[in-house]
């Protein structure tokens, strides 16, 4: 009798440590630096592309609207990939897209614009990666989905058509 | 190119795990020998690990920031020491650390332990295998530390600017050695009852690990515990955080197990107990990894948390949890009864009381830390248990615990009377009439921090008695037990007599005190490698005419953008003083703290005594405790 | 003898119980007085009475709300829907500034006035510490 109660009572209360942790986990509103999620954009103030004039991160984004910012470069292959996207995506009209042009130089930057096409409603020059660094990017391309102020959805890599489709279905 | 091979070579260790495995339970039948190609694959798989650490390091010294955990963690202009000790300094890297010291420590003792049975050896090699595997797959599929970044980004995010410090950098190393070395101790404790090994031999031959452990451990608390210190610049070494309570716990079970072992040394009692115990030990510097690394604790030290890796160690955990109670259920067997006779007043008595102690103060701490958790699941209220609730259990409790520490030691085993009664009673009247006099000078609390200092000097008179009296027949243990009164003592006069002003200042303002004037003459500011300095001078001026001046500095650093304090600290034998200087926002004062602590230095001897007196036992061959 | 032994150990097992009963009484009675509940400026607000207990206040610090007079910082908490004046005097840490997050505990004077003796802050200066987060998110 006592030594079958005893393994009982030990493996019960190690289920109910276990049940509390795992609930404790799932409940957890922990903060998770790689998702970014709801996090403040960080402010950047960097050159405009077409003059010098500098530009500051403040002007450029407002409360109630959509905001896409992409991280690209004419040197960068998989950018050319989801150029069409972006241009898709500008033709929705609902978004305000930035682009951040990283570490290029303004005369490969043009042409690439001028055979894809300009999606973009403001480009700032990111010239020593400063502003890419200050966003946590990886890479390029990479993009960032900002509302009210905050990064609602991060895209490492080029973004595809579900990740478009996603996009318009969030900015409805 | 250091990635991709440390990538693959974490990848043939796990495969090899798979040989080992195989070949242990086929050895398990045939021969009375242990095959020698388990233990060639054990250091194979040894050597994979060490390779895969290897290129972790390069990868850092390199600054490849085409390794996302380097580029996460490291920056260019971080000096050399920073990037390599950055290579652990974080959950990926840190997690290869483990794996290193698993791997290290079970060809260290499949070496060390040829005398052992063979069926013993190999089921503990079995179940340091299971922990292994388990390291090998959460490293490989959720932590991975050799993930890939293209483009290759310029330049890193940066270590944290408050863990680029000496103590913070071999602190995780040491730590872990403690915690691997309870892995062995556990992986063995479960073989011992597989194999029905629970005898003298086996307390004989695991006590080595114990004891490396608990150096080990010791001296991993006594490093994060500095570090506390000089960086946070909190002005104290403990701070009942659930972080530092987290390493604490396994301590406290090791210490019970080191002397739970000592008794099975000589005879065959208290097995069960001693089983709990090293299954314990293990479970609480697992569930210290989990309650960390998860982020449910709400603790003031911040790691990088993913709730999906807590709940990988939590079924890891768990798993290993039932599997130990199984097989403690199953295969244990209790027949000690023929020994288990011994007078109250005798040596065993006294170690189990000292256990007994030792698992209440492990129940508080326990409780402690994760009642907030549970509380948080069940009635949605976030709560945090604050420092008095611990020293208000503990307190109390650690007067009879001087005192039966005192006494114990000189017992004899099995029967004993009462020695030196004259002695005895001499250093009672001794400690009480001196820590009375002490106390009488300080407004406080008289009658329980009399008791409690008296309770001090007396294990503190009676342990250097003892140096003389056994003619360091038993140092190893004189020592520890020394440098234990001398911890309690330093604590209780640190708290007692400490003395701090917290102010804001101006430049060129003075504060005055009873005591002392601080005068806040200038600021400097100089520009080093990955940080600007700004140091604040200080005047401190004594009723006596002596003055000091500190120098407490604010390090703003570019690569994460910190602000971060560096306390100015003069050390002497007798008391620190203590300085940190912060900034508030917009403001044009700056935030002063200065305190006197005193014999602050004595806290970290008195440890370093402690685990000074585990490393000698270490080198002992027999035993007369 | 045997009986004299059966008395022992009949004492012995009386001593534990008395000791386990006596630790379990203290530990949770302890646990009662120190446990500090943390509350956001919003909940403060809707309290129906102000306890004596020492509690934890976490927000974020309102811009333009830090003033330091000699020996005490003045600042105000916000959850952007209620506000909470906090006075304290003590060690402020780097990463406090305004509009960032910040735990501080004390005792509270009335629903809008707090005594601050100690405000956290964490090792991350991305951090916002788990109960702000949800504070926030709350609203």
């Amino acid at each position: 009798m006592k030594s079958k109660l005893l393994p009982l009572i030990l493996v019960l209360t190690f289920l109910i440590i276990f049940v509390i942790f795992f609930k404790s986990l799932k409940s957890s509103n922990i903060y998770t630096p790689n998702t970014t999620l709801e996090k403040k954009i960080p402010s950047f103030d960097l050159k405009s592309f077409e003059n010098n004039s500098i530009i500051i991160s403040e002007k450029i984004f407002k409360d109630n609207e959509y905001y896409f910012m992409n991280i690209w470069a004419s040197w960068c292959i998989p950018c050319k990939e989801e150029h069409k996207f972006l241009m898709e995506l500008k033709k929705g009209g609902k978004i305000k897209l930035i682009g951040l042009n990283y570490k290029d130089n303004f005369k490969n930057a043009s042409n690439f614009l001028k055979d894809l096409g300009n999606p973009y409603n403001i480009i700032v020059s990111d010239n020593d990666g400063t502003g890419s660094i200050e966003w946590g990017a990886y890479g390029v391309p990479e993009s960032f989905l900002v509302y009210q102020n905050k990064i609602i959805k991060r895209f490492i890599g080029p973004i595809s058509n579900e990740d478009l489709l996603e996009i318009q279905k969030i900015i409805k | 190119m250091a990635s991709l091979i440390g990538s693959y070579s974490l990848g043939f260790g796990l495969f090899f795990s798979v040989f080992i495995i195989l070949f242990s339970v086929r050895n398990l039948r045939d021969t009375e020998i242990l095959d020698k190609k388990i233990v060639s694959f054990t250091f194979i798989q040894f050597f994979f690990v060490v390779i895969s650490f290897f290129g972790l390091i390069i990868s850092f010294i390199n600054s490849d920031f085409s390794n996302e955990t380097v580029f996460n963690h490291s920056h260019t202009t971080k000096p050399l020491f920073y990037k390599i000790s950055g290579t652990w300094g974080n959950h990926e890297g840190s997690l290869l650390l483990w794996l290193l010291v698993l791997t290290l420590f079970i060809s260290i003792f499949l070496f060390k332990s040829n005398h052992q049975p063979k069926r013993y050896r190999i089921f503990t090699l079995l179940f340091q295998q299971i922990i292994i595997i388990g390291f090998f797959i959460f490293l490989i599929k959720n932590s991975s530390p050799f993930n890939y970044i293209f483009p290759t980004p310029n330049e890193g995010l940066g270590l944290n600017p408050i863990l680029q410090d000496p103590a913070l950098a071999i602190h995780p190393p040491v730590l872990y050695l403690g915690y691997v070395g309870s892995s062995i101790i556990f992986s063995s404790a479960l073989a011992a009852m597989v194999t029905s090994y629970v005898t003298k031999e086996w307390a004989k031959h695991i006590k080595q690990w114990v004891l490396a452990s608990w150096v080990f451990l010791t001296l991993g608390i006594l490093l994060g515990s500095i570090w506390a210190y000089y960086e946070l610049g909190w002005g104290g070494f403990w701070f009942w955080d659930p972080v530092e309570n987290v390493s604490l716990m396994p301590w406290f079970a090791l210490t019970t197990l080191l002397h739970c072992i000592l008794v099975l040394e000589k005879k065959k009692i208290l097995t069960s107990w001693a089983m709990i115990l090293s299954i314990a030990t293990f479970a609480l510097s697992m569930s210290g990894t989990f309650l960390v690394r998860s982020g449910i604790l709400n603790s003031v030290h911040t790691f990088a948390n993913d709730p999906e890796r807590g709940l990988f160690i939590l079924i890891f955990l768990f798993t290993l949890i039932f599997l130990s109670i199984f097989i403690f259920i199953f295969f244990h067997s209790d027949k000690e009864k023929i020994e288990n006779n011994f007078f109250w007043l005798s040596k065993e008595t006294s170690i189990l009381v000292n256990n007994w102690f030792m698992m209440y103060f492990l129940s508080v701490i326990l409780i402690g830390t994760i009642y907030p958790i549970f509380l948080e699941v069940i009635t949605a209220n976030k709560i945090s248990v604050g420092p008095p609730f611990y020293n208000k259990l503990i307190l109390p409790f650690l007067i009879p615990f001087l005192l039966a520490m005192a006494i114990g030691p000189n017992l004899n085993w099995i029967k004993s009377e009462l020695k030196d009664k004259f002695y005895m009673i001499i250093f009672l009247i001794i400690s009480f009439l001196l820590s009375a006099f002490i106390i009488k000078q300080f407004n406080i609390n008289f009658l329980i921090n009399t008791i409690l200092v008296s309770s001090a000097f007396f294990l503190f008179f009676s342990t250097l008695r003892e140096f003389f009296a056994k003619r360091f027949k038993n140092l190893s243990q004189n020592i520890a037990h020394f440098g234990f009164s001398l911890l309690i003592l330093s604590i209780l006069f640190n708290n007692i007599f400490s003395n701090e002003v917290i102010t804001n200042l101006k430049i060129g303002e003075t504060f005055k005190t009873e005591k002392f004037t601080i005068n806040f003459e200038n600021i400097d500011q100089e520009d080093e490698k990955n940080f600007k300095a700004i140091k604040g001078k200080f005047k401190i001026q004594y009723l006596d005419g002596s003055s000091d001046i500190l120098n407490p500095e604010l390090r703003i650093y570019n690569q994460p953008n910190i602000i971060t304090s560096e306390a100015d600290i003069k050390t002497n034998l007798l008391t620190d003083k203590f300085m940190t200087m912060n900034y508030v926002q917009n403001q044009e004062y700056f935030n002063v703290r200065y305190q006197v602590k005193p014999f602050m230095i004595w806290i970290w001897i008195s440890v370093i005594l402690i685990s000074f007196g585990g490393f000698l036992s270490f080198f002992k061959k027999r035993y007369e405790i | 003898m045997y009986g004299r032994k059966v008395k022992l150990r009949f004492f012995f097992i009386l001593l534990i119980l008395a000791t386990l009963a006596l630790s379990i009484f203290l530990l949770i009675k302890s646990l009662e007085e120190n446990v500090i509940f943390f509350k956001s400026p919003t909940e403060i607000k809707t309290l129906s009475e102000i306890g004596k207990q020492k509690i934890r206040i976490g927000g974020m610090v309102k811009k333009d709300s830090i003033t330091i007079i000699s020996k005490e910082i003045k600042f105000i908490i916000t959850d952007f829907k209620n506000e909470i004046n906090v006075v304290y005097s003590g060690v402020v840490p780097n990463l406090f500034a305004e509009e960032k997050g910040v735990v501080a505990e004390g005792y509270l004077k009335d629903k809008n006035f707090f005594f601050a003796t100690k405000i956290l802050a964490k090792h991350d200066e991305n951090y916002m510490p788990p109960e702000v987060k949800a504070a926030l998110e709350e609203k």
